[in-house]
């Protein structure tokens, strides 16, 4: 089975109308089409394309895309042709995302995360002030409809494509994050079965999703939170949502950093972090590590290598790191964590990441669809890839339905039981 | 994302104070020195104290934009600052002795070894070419955009060699290419200068583009300003940095 095509920042794909197109509209496809070839021919990092033979993949798809009558049977060409690659970071992203009227109408949230656990889709939190909060729902209810239709059929044929991919928690969770998310303001109709195993019915309004909006050149605009907190035992934790946004993210990463720095030990969450700008992973590194000249990893161009160097910054936090990743963990956040492991310097708790690890450069196409690629390969300071392998946590907690209705996390219990006895050391 | 700037704007500022020695056969001095004729002349350049830019800039086809400010005195100092969509300012400068960078994504660090000495051979406004090179080379002839040049290899005494085209008709510098080297590794770089306009009788490029890895980043310049009254503290060391600065003071 070859590695499926994989959108690490995005939780959403829009579909494309099924109208036939103009002759301009067919010229720009074309364009466009032999636009992705040439770039991949030219910019992969590895110039044989893993043995690929690239020419003989536009031999045979681009007669077939002359002759699709629409868009959408354009766009899926497109990605038959990336997905001939076998990597991540290669993606063609429907250019409705860039053209919205009303910019993040089409993000709405109801506040639920979930994960798949035990072939169930499952609540893993509610936001405060969400609507899936005022309606009730709670961490640990199963979700077994939405929208009326019911979610096991589509997970079971997932986790069967995928059950030998690194990528399939993510894609798994993606099956039910992007079906509970939709246009702002409609209605979310989902199906649970409560923590007293009884089938709760409820509509919930989608609404404008936390934190601020946040875009980077054609890279879909998306919202970025951060949040820092001090959990019982004086040990402080750090989540945010992607690396995104750094003119904030970096700050309130420092701020929290700083206040924490009389803590027994911190805790950063990536759980469900797909990545971002690669570059904060090294800047935020930095607040953990004394010594210069460290590095996180190396990524691979064709022209030449470049050092994920980390840059000590002031003052800097010596004491127990734990970094908290899972199936979601994709990308930047896997280059944060992997290296730090690698480093000895933090230790890392949930479920292997998402293996998908590759820097890459979004552009547009002439026919304003979006085309992200990957131009390096990125090898982890202990000297693998992380692509198709991800992180390895150094203690494997899983999250469960029964320790979420009790509310707990088991993950963030076992980085928590760590730090306290490095303490006692 | 972390590209040398310092390269980027040193481009902008490229000139020189010699003054032309008339050669019948070209020679690396005599191309270095036409350029600075043809540019100003020796006169205006030294008339110059100092100099601001401000500029635009677009990574092509990336759908990135930001702007950039650069402030150059005299004998050593420097100070830029780049914003960028989405990123948020990168600084970078020199007080004369410390050369520094500062970045929304990293922080601040300290400049060392090839780093520092290329901020500081840049940091003058204008900055003579016999100060920064002290071996300058004519390795022949080439054609840049349909147009005969001179190729030249410039040495400086800290770092790598850099090429530099001049066009052989009108004597300005029309690419350059270089090795910019950072703690991420070594970027092959090129430069390509154009939009030459007058400025205080000066003859300045008004527009950049840098080609390197992937990316090709285009500078617009928007106006450039000699002998501003600037702040008296424009060019001192950011209190982040210069806590770096006094921390590697310590044993």
């Amino acid at each position: 089975m070859t590695r499926r095509q994989f959108l690490p920042l995005l939780c959403f794909c829009v579909a494309a109308p099924a109208q036939e197109m103009t002759p301009e509209q067919r010229r720009l496809n074309l364009e466009s089409f032999d636009k992705v070839w040439t770039t991949v021919r030219d910019q992969h990092w590895d110039p044989t394309l893993g043995g690929v033979d690239w020419p003989a993949v536009r031999d045979e798809l681009r007669p077939k895309f002359e002759k699709a009558e629409t868009l959408a049977e354009c766009r899926a060409i497109l990605r038959q042709m990336l997905d001939r690659l076998g990597q991540t970071h290669f993606s063609i992203v429907a250019g409705d995302v860039y053209q919205e009227i009303d910019p993040g109408s089409g993000d709405g949230s109801t506040g639920l995360d979930a994960r798949v656990l035990d072939g169930k889709g499952v609540v893993t939190s509610v936001e405060e002030g969400s609507s899936g909060r005022a309606a009730g729902v709670r961490p640990g209810w199963q979700i077994l409809k939405i929208g009326g239709r019911d979610l096991a059929p589509a997970l079971e044929r997932i986790a069967e494509a995928y059950k030998t991919s690194t990528m399939r928690e993510l894609v798994l969770t993606r099956a039910v994050t992007s079906r509970l998310a939709g246009k702002i303001g409609s209605q979310a109709k989902v199906e649970f079965l409560d923590g007293g195993g009884k089938t709760v019915e409820l509509e919930m309004e989608r609404r404008r999703p936390r934190g601020v909006r946040a875009s980077f050149g054609y890279l879909p605009a998306r919202h970025v939170w951060l949040e820092s907190r001090k959990l019982d035992g004086n040990i402080g934790l750090i989540a945010f949502n992607i690396f995104l946004d750094p003119a904030n993210v970096m700050r309130g990463f420092e701020d929290a950093v700083k206040s924490f720095v009389g803590c027994d030990g911190i805790l950063i969450d990536l759980r469900g972090n797909p990545g971002g700008l690669g570059a904060m992973s090294m800047g935020m590194a930095g607040w953990f590590i004394e010594d210069a000249d460290r590095r996180l990893g190396t990524m691979y161009t064709r022209q030449t290598p470049l050092r994920f160097v980390v840059n000590p910054r002031l003052p800097w936090y010596g004491g127990p790191l734990a970094v908290l990743v899972d199936g979601d963990s994709a990308s930047t956040s896997e280059i944060f964590a992997g290296g730090l492991k690698d480093l000895g310097r933090a230790r890392i708790f949930g479920t292997r990441t998402a293996g998908a690890a590759l820097p890459s450069v979004f552009e547009r196409l002439p026919n304003g669809d979006g085309f992200q690629y990957a131009i390096a390969n990125y090898i982890s300071e202990g000297g693998k890839p992380l692509e198709g392998a991800g992180v390895i946590p150094d203690v494997e907690v899983r999250l469960s339905r029964e320790a979420l209705l009790e509310g707990r996390d088991p993950v963030i219990e076992a980085a928590v039981s760590w730090v306290r006895a490095q303490k006692k050391l | 994302m972390k590209r040398s700037k310092t390269a980027l704007v040193a481009v902008l500022w490229m000139a020189g104070a010699a003054a032309a020695a008339p050669q019948e056969t070209a020679t690396a001095e005599s191309i270095l020195d036409k350029y600075v004729e043809v540019t100003g002349g020796k006169a205006a350049y030294a008339k110059v104290r100092n100099a601001v830019l401000a500029g635009r800039m677009e990574f092509v086809g990336k759908g990135i934009k930001g702007s950039l400010t650069s402030y150059k005195a005299g004998p050593r100092k420097s100070y830029e600052v780049v914003e960028i969509e989405g990123v948020g300012k990168i600084e970078q400068g020199t007080d004369g002795q410390v050369a520094w960078e500062k970045s929304a994504l990293q922080g601040p660090r300290i400049k060392d070894g090839e780093e520092r000495a290329l901020v500081l051979r840049a940091a003058a406004p204008y900055p003579e070419w016999r100060q920064q090179f002290p071996k300058v080379e004519l390795a022949g002839e080439d054609t840049v955009d349909g147009r005969a040049c001179h190729k030249l290899v410039l040495t400086p005494a800290e770092g790598k060699p850099e090429t530099r085209w001049f066009d052989k008709k009108t004597g300005l510098l029309v690419k350059s290419a270089q090795i910019i080297k950072n703690p991420m590794g070594e970027i092959p770089a090129e430069f390509v200068p154009g939009d030459y306009k007058p400025v205080d009788g000066l003859l300045l490029p008004h527009r950049v583009t840098q080609k390197a890895i992937n990316m090709e980043i285009l500078v617009v310049v928007e106006s450039v300003k000699h002998n501003v009254d600037l702040p008296a503290d424009r060019f001192d060391l950011p209190a982040d940095v210069r806590a770096l600065a006094e921390k590697r003071k310590k044993p």
